[in-house]
């Protein structure tokens, strides 16, 4: 093989750190662990992914080249230039223990490529609320001084619950940082349930979409039961409003969610993070280098086993390994490794793999006469936390007084989105294949009718609200019987169904995200619910089907007690003395919130726990 | 093999009269069952001629992957799917050309699967300073292809030649009940098929039935002979519709969207880096946003009224709705 698949020096030989996966978990993690120049580690960062982009090591004195991405539906959408592929790496899924797990094609597929799956994103990143942090007591208490309050999920058909082992004020410098590092767009103040911060946003908001301000305008004349008018915001984005660094500002050119950036204003963990720790001189990064087993004694790690770009077999040491893979794929690197007795490494609380969290995705759409031409713009802009069901300041779980009593109603962010404007994968592929016979227009003149007209593409718009999903010990990832990879190993197996804390949370806030969609002027009707949902995306676990929420959580999850809880609150795993993971795999519950910007702030409190620096101010 | 089954012909596809040099027979015959039987039996029993095979060599030799023939009955099939009326077709729009492309994407040093980056040449850089165009262009750096990686090469030389027929490529096939089969034998015979059929039923080659012709045979085998296959769930014709929608209004280093005319059809301005739709200007540390094609305002020719939509549009926006009332009443919402 001809190919060089390394970045970074070359001249390293011994690490002290090898972190597996070089997205918003790894890079992060590379990043904290380089830079100090006192307190620092040797870090080899091995990923899976081929590397989409140019000049990542090169000495700044210049601007970064562009990378290899480009506004090209055919690439990203359809053949999948970034994207794990269904092919080579299948998922199976199935909604429960009685049914036989299928090949499904995309099964909440992550990209795989240097910098990881954020550059894929629109890189919308709001933080959490303090509350979520602590849900598990706050809930309990506010049972106990309601009595009759139920609350599925807690009191009624419980989930597996826990508080994290760390506060919002501990994990609020981690943010502060994180936004700085990513450089992240907002308006501090704009979204009243946003919890204290001790930074103003490093840029301020771009340029707002026209369907967003509609729906922004709609959403200020719907009330939510007891509290009031409903309080649209700016959405928070790593994408540069300004030149931030050596990155310019983004374009607005479109093709965002689903794509990389082709002139480096997404705040992407290769452009950041990554990026720094390459320059430091004490990273090396191999990509095109699939992790495929962790050498163990059961309660250590020698070494990681890795297939490289020539499908050779490799082996690498080093004195500690974290993983960022994602929280399917760390927690899969784990299955394939048995420990000398047989047993799955890492798994004494038998929670290794489970409470796997993808947040429940509803969407209301409407159509508007006029075309939305959401093609022009960053994909979302705008949105509400009205839904997340807390107070203002997010320190409090928000009651709501019904018909049947009071409730609680923890949902999620709400986007406002529309089509990026992608006639391949969507337009046309709605119209000759997912409505059928008669409803659709298959071939022919009334196929070059609606594409003309764009019928869904401009003029569809609407709302998605990302709802937390409640852990459940059943929805989880383990190894398919069946199915393998393009190396010979045992595929993942998803199992995974929506529950009825999700469920009924989404049922309480449909018809209030219908009436923002008919208050914005769409055309006679609004589409409720699944409707567009199930139509664009027919993936939807209601159906039961694998969902593509791309927002994955859980199976390692953080805990103080070794019985309950994969990893430490330092992010260690409980019985394995050199072994850390730190992505999106450790969250014990999943919030309502795009989850990047806290995985950043995660990986960035573990990694600096240990070489022992703090945050920069 | 395929059992086939066949729907009662709805009277519309009785053909019009044809202009006298015509042969009668044409369509009439798939109004008899039996004719239509035996000829689709002809379609499916049909051996590959020396003859056939002869012109395949030429056309490989000129590093094309289908005959002319298969390309003249590849055209008029993209074409019915896209067909021109005051706006371009399939086959203006080179929806062949992509298609033999992706086909053909091995047959190049740097395979034609995914285009460069970061920019074409069709948009000219901003102009930050002052917050409008520059008049400095980019190269057009899709046309330079990337290069696979080892996997990436395995995967889509199984899309093309099957997977039981590229080494390494077949280690779901047995849990899967079967090879993955590849793009170019189903082209192969799916062309076959619709020429073979168009020869029984109408008399001709498919590319020379007129176009009701055409749009009677196609959907006639889309209806009954041509089934998803098992792998990967998709038809013939299923792939015919998803590649000529590719070849249309995909970015066009691929080989289609001649001179990005599909996306003029369709409202769109395609790819619009590195200029983008709002422009930065240090002048006055914020954006400008183009006039003629605004962000956050409507367009300006529908300040005064919206565009009106085509019927078949209304009827898509209808179809929709329906099928949301009535997923919604099945979730009980």
């Amino acid at each position: 093989m001809a190919q060089d698949d390394v970045l970074g020096n070359r001249a390293l030989r011994h690490f002290d750190v090898c972190v597996i996966g070089s997205g918003a978990g790894g890079g992060t993690a590379a990043y904290v662990l380089t830079h100090d120049d006192i307190r620092h580690q040797n870090v080899l960062v091995l990923e899976a992914g081929p590397n989409p982009f140019r000049g990542l090591d090169r000495e700044p004195h210049q601007p970064l080249p562009f990378p290899f991405h480009g506004n090209d539906e055919l690439k990203y959408a359809v053949r999948g230039y970034i994207q794990q592929d269904p092919f080579l790496e299948p998922r199976t899924f199935r909604v429960d223990d009685t049914s036989e797990a299928t090949l499904a094609g995309d099964v909440n597929s992550l990209p795989k490529a240097v910098g990881g799956a954020f550059q894929h994103a629109d890189c919308k990143t709001p933080r959490f609320n303090a509350v979520d942090f602590r849900l598990k007591t706050a809930m309990d208490a506010l049972i106990a001084a309601n009595p009759g309050l139920l609350v599925k999920g807690f009191n009624d058909e419980p989930a597996n619950f826990a508080d994290w082992p760390l506060s919002y004020d501990e994990l609020e410098p981690f943010y502060a940082e994180a936004e700085s590092l990513y450089g992240v767009q907002g308006l501090a103040g704009d979204n009243v349930f946003e919890s204290q911060r001790s930074r103003a946003y490093p840029m301020p908001p771009g340029v707002p979409m026209y369907f967003a301000l509609r729906l922004a305008d709609g959403a200020r004349r719907v009330t939510l039961p007891g509290y009031g008018p409903l309080r649209p915001h700016t959405y928070p984005a790593a994408i540069n409003s300004r030149f931030y660094g050596d990155r310019p500002p983004c374009v607005d050119c479109g093709l965002c969610s689903g794509f990389g950036c082709p002139n480096n204003s997404k705040g992407s963990p290769a452009v950041t993070t990554l990026r720094r720790a390459l320059l430091s001189g004490r990273c090396l990064l191999r990509f095109n280098a699939t992790a495929i087993r962790l050498v163990n004694d059961g309660g250590h790690v020698s070494a990681v086993e890795y297939v490289d770009g020539a499908g050779g077999r490799q082996q690498a040491t080093a004195s500690a390994f974290i993983l960022a893979a994602s929280a399917i794929e760390s927690a899969r690197l784990c299955l394939l490794s048995p420990t000398p007795s047989g047993a799955v490494l890492g798994n004494s609380s038998g929670q290794l793999g489970q409470n796997l969290m993808f947040h429940l995705q509803s969407t209301v759409s409407g159509f508007l006469p006029e075309r939305v031409h959401g093609e022009r713009g960053r994909a979302v802009t705008h949105g509400i936390s009205d839904f997340r069901g807390v107070a203002p300041g997010g320190e409090e779980i928000r009651l709501f007084a019904t018909d049947g009593g009071q409730r609680v109603a923890l949902g999620g962010i709400c986007e406002f989105g529309a089509s990026q404007g992608l006639p391949i994968t969507e337009d046309g592929d709605i119209y000759a294949f997912q409505l059928p016979g008669p409803l659709g227009a298959r071939m022919g003149a009334p196929l070059k009718n609606v594409l003309r007209d764009q019928a869904l593409g401009q003029h569809l718009f609407g709302l998605v609200m990302q709802a937390e999903d409640a852990p459940q010990r059943t929805n989880r990832v383990d190894l398919d019987p069946r199915y393998v990879d393009a190396h010979g190993l045992p595929a993942s197996r998803v199992t995974y169904q929506s529950h009825a804390y999700e469920l009924e949370t989404r049922k309480f806030y449909l018809p209030i995200m219908k009436q923002i969609i008919q208050q914005a002027g769409a055309k006679g009707f609004t589409v409720d619910a699944e409707t567009v949902y199930a139509l664009v995306r027919p993936r939807d676990a209601l159906l039961g089907l694998a969902p593509t929420s791309r927002h994955i959580m859980g199976t390692l999850r953080m805990g103080p007690e070794g019985t309950s809880s994969v990893v430490n609150p330092a992010g260690r795993f409980h019985d394995v003395d050199n072994l850390y993971a730190c992505d999106g795999s450790v969250f014990p519950t999943s919030s309502g919130y795009n989850p990047t910007l806290t995985i950043i702030a995660v990986a960035l409190k573990i990694a600096h726990g240990i070489v022992g620096t703090q945050p920069s101010g | 093999m395929q059992r086939l089954r066949f729907p009662k012909l709805p009277p519309d596809l009785v053909p019009e009269p044809t202009p006298p040099a015509a042969p009668p027979a044409a369509l009439a015959l798939l109004v008899g069952r039996r004719e239509f039987l035996k000829g689709l039996g002809a379609v499916l029993l049909a051996l590959t001629s020396p003859f056939t095979r002869l012109r395949r060599v030429y056309a490989a030799a000129r590093g094309r992957f289908f005959t002319a023939d298969e390309l003249d009955t590849l055209e008029a099939l993209c074409e019915r799917i896209l067909p021109a009326d005051g706006d371009p077709g399939a086959r203006d729009l080179g929806a062949a050309t992509y298609i033999e492309g992706l086909l053909t994407a091995f047959d190049r040093p740097v395979p034609l699967i995914f285009a460069g980056g970061p920019f074409s040449d069709r948009n000219p850089f901003p102009d930050n300073a002052t917050g409008t165009p520059s008049r400095k262009r980019p190269r057009d750096a899709f046309l330079r292809f990337i290069r696979l990686t080892p996997w990436q090469q395995l995967r889509w030389q199984a899309e093309l030649f099957g997977s039981d027929h590229v080494t390494g490529a077949a280690f779901n096939d047995v849990a899967a009940g079967g090879p993955l089969p590849g793009l170019r034998q189903i082209y192969r015979d799916g062309l076959k098929t619709v020429d073979d059929a168009a020869r029984s039923m109408a008399g001709a080659p498919y590319a020379k039935l007129s176009s009701l012709q055409q749009d009677a045979i196609l959907t006639l085998l889309d209806r009954t002979v041509f089934k998803p296959d098992p792998r990967r769930g998709t038809s013939f014709v299923d792939l015919l519709i998803q590649h000529t929608l590719e070849g249309c209004f995909s970015v066009p280093e691929y080989g289609g969207n001649r001179d990005g005319r599909g996306w003029a059809l369709l409202g769109l301005e395609g790819d619009d880096q590195p200029l983008g739709y709002s422009i930065f200007s240090l002048a006055k540390d914020g954006y400008n946003e183009r006039p003629d094609h605004p962000m956050s305002t409507p367009n300006p020719d529908e300040v005064g009224g919206p565009r009106a939509l085509s019927a078949d549009g209304e009827r898509i926006q209808q179809s929709i709705i329906m099928l949301a009332t009535a997923i919604s009443k099945f979730f009980g919402e």
